[in-house]
């Protein structure tokens, strides 16, 4: 009875939140803060840690593999941001018309996105081996076939492909939803101020997207800076770093103990992100 | 009144296409999956597998591990989708409803956690399983506690009922207080119930992350017994496999459940997805 009566009001409030905020700090917090931490020493996970000031972040960025690394991981945001939301806007804006099937379309298209990186990776892996479907098809047109994943030019575009596979359907449906909410009336003011498609396209739907292309590009950079597991699966990094990324050079270093250098990464890679997000929460009030 | 620069027949043969280019590997991954190995990179290419044969599953099963993998991702993602609801709708209704000094402070510092992305953590959080298993051998590292611990308590989890339980008119909340209901029995009798529909898309998120997640089981497992399906298959995928017939059983069945639950679920799926996003980014 007493407990009873206790649980009420503020330390109700404290009891619900406590599991969270325990979780929390235990499992996110004090890690972030030990990993900062790392970062300025020199840690192998054995000796203790010793203080080296911001020695791993000189010798992380001056550090050849992994500027490879960075230059990889610019390259799959650039290609795959570059090419998939394009895509997914035209296809959303294919299916927002009144067409028969649209459901199943969707469907289709959001399949890939259910899936796990893993997953995709292992299908494209077998598509892209020597002998696989891919060198089939083009082999029945007469071209040569390529070593896809081994070869240090295709590895990268052949992992971007995969990425951009898996996030059609996610931007397709993210665009539709955001077509389909956009007022009629709108494009019919716009028809009687006498605006041809093109004008409409250009001066209702894209203003109206406006958010939901920032949407897709915040997860879309995000997803992409931290691409890791297609690597994993499909190239290892290779071949000779042609698609290594930050964050396998992260995994990499921890493989090898270099834990501070580890850590090292993984503050350049939180900084990246943060200078991202804050860039691009000012492009969303600057247009507001 | 939209755009249309395509004709109709022109719209539904891209369409097509683009379904066909995204289901087909799918499609092929089956395939191969009930073929015999002599066949599989059979030229000219056959899409249908002559003979079909099961032994591909069979071997995953008996040769493999993958009965171990699927159990040991059922009951990861299983914990994680359970504490998630319970603890995610409790501490959101506390957000959302109970007043208590300090409460908007905290909220703002645990959505600040969700700019910080995972690998930061990563290899803290590694070193304090191992430690933990140390002290206390059932958990920590390689054990399902080790695998299930870090995402157990989704701060996103948190934010999305927030959102949803506002909703609730506090009135009927008063005056279960005025008679005489602890807050225990608020939540249990009015607060789960009203959130159902929340926490059916809090279940579906959490699900498809944990059954997906890849980086955390692979740092934190090292016995092939404690791998889940993902990291049991990805594991086997970069072996550069001879067989791929396998590895495609082992594709099948690591999809399978997700795609059977989007197929059974499909509106739920896609409105979740697209309410967080449509209408505001922040």
């Amino acid at each position: 009875m007493t407990w009873r009566r206790r649980f009420r009001g503020a330390s109700a409030g404290y009891l619900l939140i406590a599991p969270a905020l325990a979780a929390t700090v235990l499992f996110l917090v004090i890690p972030m803060v030990v990993s900062a931490y790392w970062s300025l020493t020199s840690y192998n996970g054995i000796k203790p840690p010793e203080f080296v000031g911001l020695q791993n972040y000189v010798d992380v960025l001056g550090n050849s593999r992994f500027q490879k690394a960075f230059e990889n991981t610019i390259a799959f945001v650039i290609l795959g941001m570059g090419i998939g939301p394009a895509l997914g806007l035209g296809s959303a804006l294919l299916l927002d018309r009144s067409l028969r099937l649209r459901g199943l379309f969707r469907a289709a298209f959001f399949l890939p996105t259910m899936t796990s990186l893993v997953v995709v990776a292992t299908i494209w892996k077998f598509l892209y081996s020597d002998a696989g479907i891919i060198n089939a098809v083009i082999g029945f047109v007469g071209l040569p076939a390529v070593s896809w994943l081994s070869n240090p030019t295709t590895a990268l575009p052949a992992v971007v492909v995969t990425s951009i596979w898996q996030g059609f359907g996610f931007e397709t449906v993210v665009f539709l939803a955001a077509l389909q909410s956009i007022p009629r009336t709108f494009y019919e003011a716009a028809s009687i101020d006498g605006a041809g498609r093109w004008a409409k396209f250009r001066w209702v739907t894209l203003p109206a997207l406006r958010p939901t292309i920032l949407f897709v590009y915040v997860i879309g950079i995000i997803g992409s800076f931290q691409t890791y597991d297609q690597i994993f699966v499909m190239t290892n990094g290779g071949p000779i770093q042609a698609t290594r990324t930050i964050v396998f050079d992260l995994v990499d270093r921890f493989n090898r103990l270099d834990l501070g250098g580890a850590s090292a990464v993984a503050y350049i890679l939180v900084v990246f992100l943060a200078i991202l997000s804050y860039l691009q929460l000012r492009i969303g009030e600057e247009r507001d | 009144m939209k755009p249309r620069p395509l004709s109709r027949g022109a719209t539904y043969a891209f369409l097509i296409a683009a379904a066909l280019l995204m289901i087909a590997p799918f499609l092929w991954s089956i395939s191969t999956s009930l073929k015999q190995p002599g066949d599989v990179f059979a030229y000219p290419p056959r899409f249908l597998p002559d003979p079909v044969t099961f032994q591909n599953y069979v071997d995953v099963f008996t040769k493999l591990t993958f009965g171990r993998y699927f159990l040991n991702s059922v009951i990861v993602t299983g914990s994680v989708v359970i504490l998630n609801v319970l603890f995610g709708t409790a501490a959101a209704y506390a957000f959302a409803k109970l007043r208590f000094p300090g409460r908007d402070a905290i909220f703002f510092l645990l959505l600040l956690t969700l700019m910080v992305p995972f690998q930061v953590n990563l290899i803290p959080l590694y070193k304090i399983m191992v430690e933990l298993h140390n002290a206390i051998p059932p958990i920590g590292a390689d054990t399902y506690f080790g695998i299930v611990a870090p995402s157990a308590i989704q701060v996103f989890g948190i934010f999305l009922m927030r959102q949803f339980l506002r909703s609730i008119p506090d009135e009927i909340l008063e005056s279960a207080r005025m008679d005489g209901a602890s807050e225990w029995r608020i939540l249990r009798s009015i607060v789960f119930p009203v959130a159902r529909p929340g926490m059916a898309t809090l279940a579906i998120f959490t699900f498809l992350g944990a059954w997906n997640d890849f980086l955390w089981p692979l740092i934190v497992t090292n016995s092939d017994e404690m791998r889940t399906m993902p990291v049991g298959l990805a594991l086997l995928a970069r072996k550069n496999a001879s067989n791929w017939g396998d590895t495609m059983a082992g594709t099948v069945l690591t999809a399978a459940p997700l795609i059977l639950m989007f197929l059974v679920l499909q509106r739920r799926f896609i409105e979740g997805l697209t309410a967080g996003s449509v209408k505001d980014v922040g």
